[in-house]
C-alpha cells in the first residue's frame, strides 16, 4: 500500500483546520500599509504590518481577513520586512459566521515588550477584478473593475493605514471615494496621481476584526482601470507524468482548457476588424492571438493537439538541457509559441492538449543510499498571468514500484491513488492524483515522489511479452503438426 | 538440351522449394511494407487526420461503437443528423467498417495496448491494403503461378488506382471492400476449382463481410451468377461448380440478409435476382443431368433441353412479372446512371453532382495504371488461349470492370484488382519466356537462316562476357532435332533476353516512380488542411476548416443548428459536433432542395425556411481570397439545379447566368444571383478587405463591385483566417414585430437622427 503522508518539508503551510489551541498576544499596529497590484486575473496584494508588542513574551501576530478576501485568496506568505525566509503561518480555520478570518504568524522570535518589528504580508487574489462592463465588442477596449474593503482590518489597534491601488496603465476609468470618514481623517480620503489611487491615511483605527465594526464603519471600495492585456483563466488543468525507466523518458501531458476572462464580445467576431487591427498594429487589448509558454529545457517530442488534430500553427524553439550542476545558475527554457485555432475573444473557449517527452535523468535520481528513486514534477507551466481554476496531477509510477512516498510544495485538496493500465502492463502501474484548486504564478513548485522498483518489476514486461511470442509459437508448431483433412490421401 | 546459361547443379529439390517459399514470404512481406509505406505519405507530409468527408462520418460512428459497445452502436438513432428528421444510423449504414476496427481497437486494448481509435481508423486502409496484396497473390496463383501472383500482388501494392481510395486516414468503406472483393473472388475460384464445399462456404462468409462492408458488393452478387451463366453456356457445367455456387449463394445471402441496411433486398429488388436465377437454374440443370444419367434416350435429352430453356424464360418471366406487380422493386436510380452516363444529370442531379460520379476521363487510366493499362490487353488474351474456368472469370471480369470504370470515376477502383492480375500474368508470361534458360531446338533445315542472325549478335556480346556458355550455330547442328521440338517457341541467346529483361525492368521502375509520385502528389492530401509553400519554400499548413469548426465546437451552444450545402455534413458533425440539416448520406433528396432554395433565394424567402428548421447558423466555404476553387460559389449551379428540381416555379437555373449565359459573381452577375443568400454571404464585406483598392475574386479572377452586399437577416459570427469558412448567425425575429429588413434600416436610421440632439444639446451648452 501506498503511504499517502506527505513529508511536508516546506516552510509555510496553511492547514485548513488546525488542532492547536490558539493563543493571543497583544499588539498594536503602528501603521498597516497595503498596496494593491492591479491587474487580470491575478491581483497582487502586499500588506505591511509595523507592529510593536504590548506584552512580553510575543511568540505570534494575529492577520485577519475578510470572509470576502479570504475567498479570492489562494495564495499567502508572510515575511519579516526585508528578510527571505518565509514565516510559519496557522490558519484558525473557517469562521464565517463573523465576516473575517484570522491567521496566526509565527514570529521568529519572540518580541519583547514595545518591541517593534514590520511583517509583510504578500497574498494574491485570484478572480478579484471583473470585466466591467462586462461586454465589449471586438474593438471597444476592456477595462476591469477591482473591489475590496477600505480598511486593511486587524484584530489590534491600529495607529495609521493607507491603501494604495496601483493600476497597470495610468488610464483609471473611475473609483469610488468613501465617505463619512471624518472620524479617521480630515483630508480627502481618497487621491489620485497618475497609475496609483491612495486611500488614507486614516488614523486610530481601533481593533477592525469584529462584527461591529465590520458592519457599521467598513465600507467597499472600487476601482475601475483599464487593462491591456487578454485576462487569463485555466478553467481546468490535468496533468499526467509518465515515469518509464526502460525507455529512461519522463512524459508531461497537460490537458488544458483555457477561458478568456475579459468581457463577453459583445455582438459578433469580424475577421475583417480582426486584420484591420493586426495591419494597423493595434490590437485589441482582450483579444488573445498567442501564448508564449516557457517549457522545460531538453525536451523532445512536443506535441500540441486537440480533439480534431494537431495545430499546425504552434512553433517551439527547444533549449537543450544545460549539464547538472550549471543547472541552478543558468535557468533555461524552451520556449513554445503556441497559438490557438482561432484567436480568443472575451469569453471564449479553447482546448488544448500539450505534451512533451523528456530525459528522466533531468529529473530523477537514484539515492543508492535507500535504493529509492526520487523524481520531480513540477505541478505545471506557468502561463503568464493566468490562474488556474481546477487543477488535477496525476503522476504515474513504474509498474510494480513500492514504498511510494512523496512532498509536496504546499497540501492538495485532495489526494488518491489508483491504478493506471497501459502499454503491456500485466499488473498496472501506481499513479498518484493530487487536485488542486485556484494556483496562481506563485504556485511553481514541484511534486517529489520517491519509490523502489525492484529487478524483478523491470523485468516484468519483457517476460510477460517473452511468454505471449513463446505461446503463439507453440500453438503455431503444434497447430502445424495436425492434420484436419478427412481425405489426407488426396490433399497432395 | 541447350542452355543460354547454367543453372547450379547438384542441389536437392527439398532446398530448392524450401528457398523458393522463403523467398516467396519474404518477397511478400516486403510487398506488404512497400503498399502500407506508400499509404503513408499524408500521415508523414500532413498528420494522422481522417481526410475528405465520408470518412468523418465513419469515425464519428466508430467512435460511438468503440466507447458504447456494439448493441448501442446497433440501436443508434442521430438526432443531430438530417435535423429536425433524425438519421437511424444503424440500420443504414454498412457496419463492416466501424466493426473491424471495433474489434481491432479491443483486442488491441484487451492486450494493455491504448491506442488511439484514431490512429486505428487512419491505418486501416495501409493495413488492409498489405491483406489485399496477399489476397491479389492467391487470386494470381490459381490463375498461372506463385511468380505471377507475386507480381500481382507488387502491381495491386502500388497501383495508384488503388492507393487514391486507400491512402492513411481515408478512412472508407473502399478502405476493407478491396480485400474482401479480391479474398471471396480467389474463394469462389477455389471452390470451383475443387468443387469444394467449403470454399463455397468460405466464399459465403467473406461476401457476407463484403455485404457487411460495402454498397459495391453487388458487383460480387452480379459476377459470381454471370461467372456461372456463361460457363453454363459454355457447357462447361460440372457438379463442381454446382456444389460451389450453391453453397456459396445459400449461406452467403442467408448471411447477407442479416445487415440490417441490405434485409430482403437479396430477394426483393432487380439488383440481386441475376443470382437468384442462376441458383434456380443450376438446380434445374443438376437435375436434368440426375435424370440424363439414368436415361439414354437422344430424344429425350432433348426435350430436357427444351424443358431447361422453356423453364429459364419462364423464370425470368416470373421476376419481371413480380417486378411489375412491385413485389421486386426495380432497378435504382444509382443503377440506371450505370447504363445511360447521361441518366443521373437528367433526373437525379445529387448524384451527378459528385465528383467521382462523373464519367472517366482518358487521362485518368494512364495517372492510376501507367504500365499495367497496357499489360492488361495482353493478359487477357492470354488467359483465352488457356480458357480454363477461371480464366473466363477473369475476362469477364475485365469486359464488365472497364466497362464500369468508363462510365464512373470511382469505379476505377473495381478495375485496378483485375488490371493488375492480368498485367501479372502478362508480365510474368514474357519473363518466364526470357528468363528461361532453355534454348529452343533449331531443326536443320531453318538453320541458315536464323544463324545468320544470330552470330553476329552473338558475336557481338558474346566477347564481353567470357564466361557465357557457346551455343548458337555450331551446337545446333550438332543436336539433331526431331519434328516434336521444332513445334516449341523460344528465345535464343542471352542478349535477346537481356534486352527484353532490361527494357521489362526498366518499365517496372517507372511504374514504381509513377505510382510513389501519382501517389505522393495527387492522392495524399487530407482536403481538411490544405498545404501551401511560404515564400522560404517551407510548407504552410491552411487550416481553415478546423478553425472555424472548432470554434463552432467551443464557442456555440451545443444544440445550435448548423446548416451548410450537404458537402459538409459529416465534417461538422464529426468536427464541431453540432446538428446539422443535411449531409453526405444524401438519403433526402427534399431536404438537400431545401437547403438549396435557402441558398438561392433572397433573403426575404430564405429567413423563414431558416427558422422553420431552426437554424441558428449558416456555413459557407468561399475560396475568393486565397484562390481555393472547391468553394461553395462553384458548387453554387448544382444548389440551384436541386433546388429547382423540387420547386421549378420559384428557382430557375437560367436566371443565374448574365443575358450573355455568363456564370458571373462581379457588377455584371444577374439580379438573382446579387440576391441570393449564397452570394451575399460569400461577398459580405469582401470588397472592404481590400481597403478601397480592386476586390478580386481570384477564384473566378472577376473583379468585385466596390460596394458589397449587405445583410439584414443575419450576422457574421465567425469567418476563417483566409475567408476560406464563414459562418453567419440566423437573427431572431424582431422583438417589435417589424421584418427584419425594416427594423434593421430603421436602426441605422435612428442612430443618424439621435446624432442630431445631442449636439444641439451640446450648442446649448
Amino acid at each position: 500500500m501506498l503511504r499517502l503522508t506527505g513529508s511536508l518539508s516546506l516552510v509555510f503551510l496553511t492547514l485548513l483546520s488546525s488542532t492547536h489551541a490558539h493563543h493571543s498576544y497583544s499588539f498594536e499596529n503602528t501603521a498597516i500599509v497595503r498596496q494593491v497590484e492591479l491587474a487580470g486575473s491575478l491581483v497582487q496584494v502586499v500588506t505591511t504590518y509595523a507592529v510593536k508588542a504590548l506584552e512580553k513574551d510575543a511568540k505570534a501576530y494575529t492577520i485577519a481577513l475578510s470572509s470576502n478576501d479570504k475567498e479570492k485568496t489562494s495564495w499567502l506568505e508572510a515575511k519579516v520586512k526585508g528578510q527571505q525566509q518565509a514565516l510559519l503561518v496557522r490558519d484558525h480555520g473557517t469562521e464565517p459566521t463573523n465576516g473575517y478570518h484570522l491567521i496566526d504568524v509565527e514570529l521568529p522570535k519572540p518580541l519583547g515588550l514595545n518591541e517593534t518589528l514590520n511583517i509583510v504580508l504578500e497574498t494574491i487574489q485570484t478572480h478579484a477584478a471583473k470585466p466591467w462592463p462586462a461586454s465589449a465588442s471586438q474593438n471597444d477596449e476592456q477595462s476591469l473593475l477591482f473591489k475590496t474593503d477600505l480598511f486593511v482590518i486587524s484584530p489590534y489597534q491600529t495607529l495609521v493605514q493607507r491603501s494604495k491601488m496601483r493600476s497597470p496603465t495610468p488610464r483609471i476609468v473611475d473609483f469610488m471615494e468613501p465617505k463619512d470618514l471624518e472620524a479617521f481623517t480630515l483630508d480627502t480620503p481618497a487621491t489620485k496621481s497618475s497609475a496609483t489611487i491612495t486611500y488614507g491615511p486614516f488614523n486610530n483605527i481601533p481593533p477592525s476584526a469584529d462584527e461591529n465594526f465590520l458592519s457599521k464603519t467598513q465600507q467597499p471600495i472600487s476601482v475601475q482601470y483599464m487593462y491591456d492585456h487578454p485576462v487569463l483563466e485555466v478553467s481546468s488543468l490535468k496533468r499526467a507524468a509518465e515515469i518509464s525507466h526502460w525507455g529512461s523518458n519522463l512524459n508531461i501531458q497537460d490537458e488544458i482548457r483555457l477561458r478568456n476572462g475579459g468581457p463577453e464580445l459583445k455582438g459578433h467576431f469580424s475577421r475583417l476588424d480582426h486584420q484591420a487591427q493586426a495591419f494597423y498594429k493595434r490590437p485589441s487589448p482582450h483579444v488573445l492571438p498567442g501564448l508564449s509558454l516557457h517549457l522545460p529545457a531538453g525536451i523532445r517530442n512536443t506535441y500540441f493537439y486537440d480533439i480534431i488534430g494537431n495545430v499546425s500553427t504552434s512553433h517551439l524553439r527547444v533549449a537543450p538541457a544545460p549539464p547538472r550542476s550549471l543547472r541552478s545558475r543558468t535557468p533555461q527554457y524552451s520556449v513554445l509559441d503556441l497559438r490557438p485555432r482561432y484567436p480568443l475573444l472575451g469569453g471564449w473557449n479553447y482546448t488544448f492538449t500539450l505534451g512533451w517527452d523528456s530525459d528522466l535523468s533531468d529529473s530523477a535520481v537514484y539515492d543508492s543510499k535507500s535504493g529509492k528513486y526520487i523524481v520531480k514534477v513540477p505541478v505545471m507551466t506557468l502561463i503568464p498571468g493566468a490562474v488556474v481554476n481546477q487543477a488535477e496531477v496525476t503522476i504515474i509510477l513504474p509498474e510494480g514500484a513500492t514504498d511510494v512516498d512523496f512532498s509536496l510544495p504546499w497540501p492538495a485538496v485532495s489526494t488518491s491513488s489508483s491504478t493506471v493500465t497501459t502499454y503491456l502492463d500485466t499488473t498496472g502501474r501506481p499513479a498518484l492524483t493530487f487536485v488542486y484548486e485556484r494556483l496562481t504564478t506563485r504556485h511553481d513548485g514541484d511534486i517529489y515522489v520517491s519509490y523502489k522498483v525492484p529487478l524483478s518489476a523491470h523485468l516484468k514486461k519483457p517476460t510477460a511479452v517473452a511468454t505471449a511470442f513463446m505461446g503463439l509459437f507453440v500453438l503455431t508448431l503444434i497447430g502445424r503438426r495436425i492434420n484436419l483433412s478427412l481425405h489426407p490421401s488426396k490433399t497432395a | 538440351m541447350s542452355m543460354a546459361y547454367p543453372l547450379p547443379s547438384g542441389l536437392s529439390p527439398a532446398t530448392v522449394t524450401n528457398t523458393a517459399s522463403l523467398i516467396r514470404i519474404v518477397t511478400l512481406a516486403l510487398i506488404s511494407g512497400a503498399a502500407i509505406a506508400s499509404r503513408l505519405f499524408a500521415v508523414i507530409n500532413f498528420e494522422s487526420i481522417i481526410h475528405e468527408f465520408d470518412p468523418w462520418f465513419n469515425f464519428r460512428a466508430t467512435k460511438v461503437l468503440a466507447s458504447q459497445g456494439f448493441y448501442e452502436f446497433w440501436n443508434w438513432f442521430d438526432p443531430t443528423a438530417w435535423y429536425p428528421l433524425g438519421r437511424v444510423v444503424g440500420g443504414t449504414i454498412y457496419p463492416g467498417l466501424m466493426a473491424t476496427s471495433g474489434v481491432i481497437y479491443n483486442i488491441l486494448h484487451a492486450l494493455n495496448l491504448p491506442v488511439d481509435i484514431r490512429n486505428i481508423c487512419v491505418l486501416l486502409a495501409p493495413g488492409f491494403s498489405a491483406l489485399t496484396a496477399w489476397a491479389t497473390y492467391m487470386f494470381t496463383k490459381e490463375l498461372k503461378d506463385e511468380s505471377a501472383g507475386l507480381l500481382a500482388a507488387a502491381f495491386i501494392g502500388i497501383a495508384p488506382g488503388y492507393i487514391s481510395r486507400s491512402v492513411a486516414g481515408s478512412y472508407d468503406n473502399e478502405a476493407i471492400a478491396i480485400f474482401l472483393l479480391m479474398f471471396t473472388f480467389y474463394c469462389w475460384i477455389k471452390a470451383l476449382k475443387q468443387g469444394s464445399a467449403f470454399f463455397g462456404m468460405l466464399a459465403g462468409v467473406f461476401y457476407f463481410y463484403m455485404v457487411a462492408a460495402w454498397g459495391g458488393y453487388a458487383f460480387i452478387t452480379n459476377m459470381i451468377p454471370l461467372h456461372a451463366l456463361i460457363l453454363i453456356l459454355m457447357g462447361r457445367f460440372t457438379s463442381r461448380l454446382y456444389v460451389g455456387y450453391s453453397s456459396w449463394y445459400a449461406i452467403g445471402t442467408l448471411a447477407s440478409m442479416q445487415v440490417p441496411f441490405v434485409g430482403f433486398q437479396p430477394v426483393k429488388t432487380s439488383e440481386h435476382m441475376a443470382a437468384l436465377g442462376v441458383f434456380g437454374l443450376l438446380q434445374i440443370i443438376a437435375f436434368s443431368q440426375l435424370v440424363r444419367s439414368h436415361l439414354s434416350s437422344k430424344q429425350f435429352q432433348n426435350l430436357l433441353f427444351v424443358a431447361v430453356i422453356g423453364t429459364g424464360i419462364l423464370g425470368s418471366l416470373a421476376i419481371v412479372g413480380l417486378t411489375y406487380k412491385g413485389w421486386i422493386a426495380p432497378w435504382t436510380g444509382r443503377f440506371y446512371s450505370l447504363w445511360d452516363t447521361g441518366y443521373a444529370k437528367k433526373y437525379i442531379p445529387i448524384i451527378a453532382s459528385v465528383s467521382e460520379h462523373q464519367p472517366t476521363a482518358w487521362p485518368s487510366f494512364f495517372m492510376d495504371l501507367q504500365l499495367l493499362m497496357f499489360l492488361f490487353p495482353a493478359g487477357v488474351f492470354l488467359c483465352f488461349k488457356q480458357l480454363r474456368d477461371e480464366h473466363v472469370f477473369v475476362i469477364i471480369y475485365a469486359v464488365v470492370g472497364s466497362y464500369f470504370a468508363g462510365v464512373m470515376v470511382r469505379l476505377m477502383l473495381t478495375l485496378t484488382p483485375v488490371v493488375c492480375v492480368s498485367a501479372a500474368v502478362a508480365l510474368s508470361t514474357l519473363l518466364d519466356t526470357y528468363i528461361d534458360p532453355v534454348e529452343p531446338l533449331v531443326p536443320e533445315e531453318a538453320a541458315p537462316s536464323a544463324s545468320g542472325d544470330d552470330s553476329t549478335t552473338t558475336s557481338a556480346s558474346g566477347s564481353k562476357k567470357a564466361k557465357k556458355p557457346v551455343f548458337g550455330l555450331s551446337e545446333s547442328t550438332t543436336t539433331q532435332s526431331t519434328p516434336k521440338l521444332r513445334t516449341r517457341p523460344g528465345i535464343f541467346g542471352l542478349d535477346a533476353r537481356l534486352v527484353v529483361i532490361f527494357n521489362a525492368f526498366g518499365m517496372l521502375s517507372f511504374f514504381v516512380f509513377h505510382c510513389t509520385w501519382v501517389t505522393s502528389n495527387a492522392y495524399s492530401s487530407p482536403s481538411v488542411v490544405l498545404a501551401s509553400a511560404n515564400p522560404d519554400g517551407s510548407q504552410h499548413i491552411i487550416d481553415d476548416f478546423r478553425e472555424a469548426y472548432y470554434w463552432l465546437r467551443q464557442n456555440t451552444p451545443e444544440t445550435s443548428v448548423v446548416m451548410s450545402w450537404w458537402d459538409y455534413g459529416y465534417q461538422i458533425a464529426g468536427m464541431a459536433d453540432r446538428p446539422t440539416l443535411v449531409d453526405n448520406n444524401t438519403w433526402n433528396n427534399t431536404h438537400i432542395a431545401t437547403v438549396g432554395k435557402a441558398m438561392s433565394s433572397t433573403e426575404e424567402v430564405a429567413y423563414p425556411i431558416l427558422r422553420k428548421h431552426d437554424v441558428d447558423y449558416v456555413l459557407v466555404i468561399f475560396g475568393g481570397l486565397i484562390g481555393y476553387s472547391g468553394d461553395d460559389i462553384n458548387k453554387f449551379l448544382w444548389m440551384v439545379r436541386i433546388a429547382q428540381g423540387v420547386w421549378p416555379d420559384e428557382i430557375q437555373e437560367p436566371n443565374y447566368f448574365t443575358p450573355h449565359g455568363e456564370y458571373r459573381v462581379d457588377d455584371q452577375a444577374s439580379t438573382t444571383m446579387k440576391n441570393s443568400l449564397m452570394y451575399k454571404m460569400s461577398y459580405y464585406r469582401f470588397a472592404e478587405l481590400f481597403g478601397g483598392g480592386q476586390a478580386m475574386d481570384r477564384v473566378r479572377n472577376q473583379v468585385m463591385p466596390k460596394h458589397g452586399p449587405t445583410l439584414d437577416y443575419l450576422d457574421e459570427a465567425f469567418t476563417s483566417e483566409n475567408w476560406i469558412v464563414r459562418i453567419f448567425q440566423v437573427k431572431k425575429e424582431d422583438l417589435l414585430g417589424r421584418d427584419l429588413k425594416s427594423a434593421n434600416a430603421f436602426s441605422q436610421g435612428k442612430k443618424r437622427k439621435r446624432s442630431k440632439p445631442t449636439v444641439r444639446r451640446r450648442a446649448i451648452v
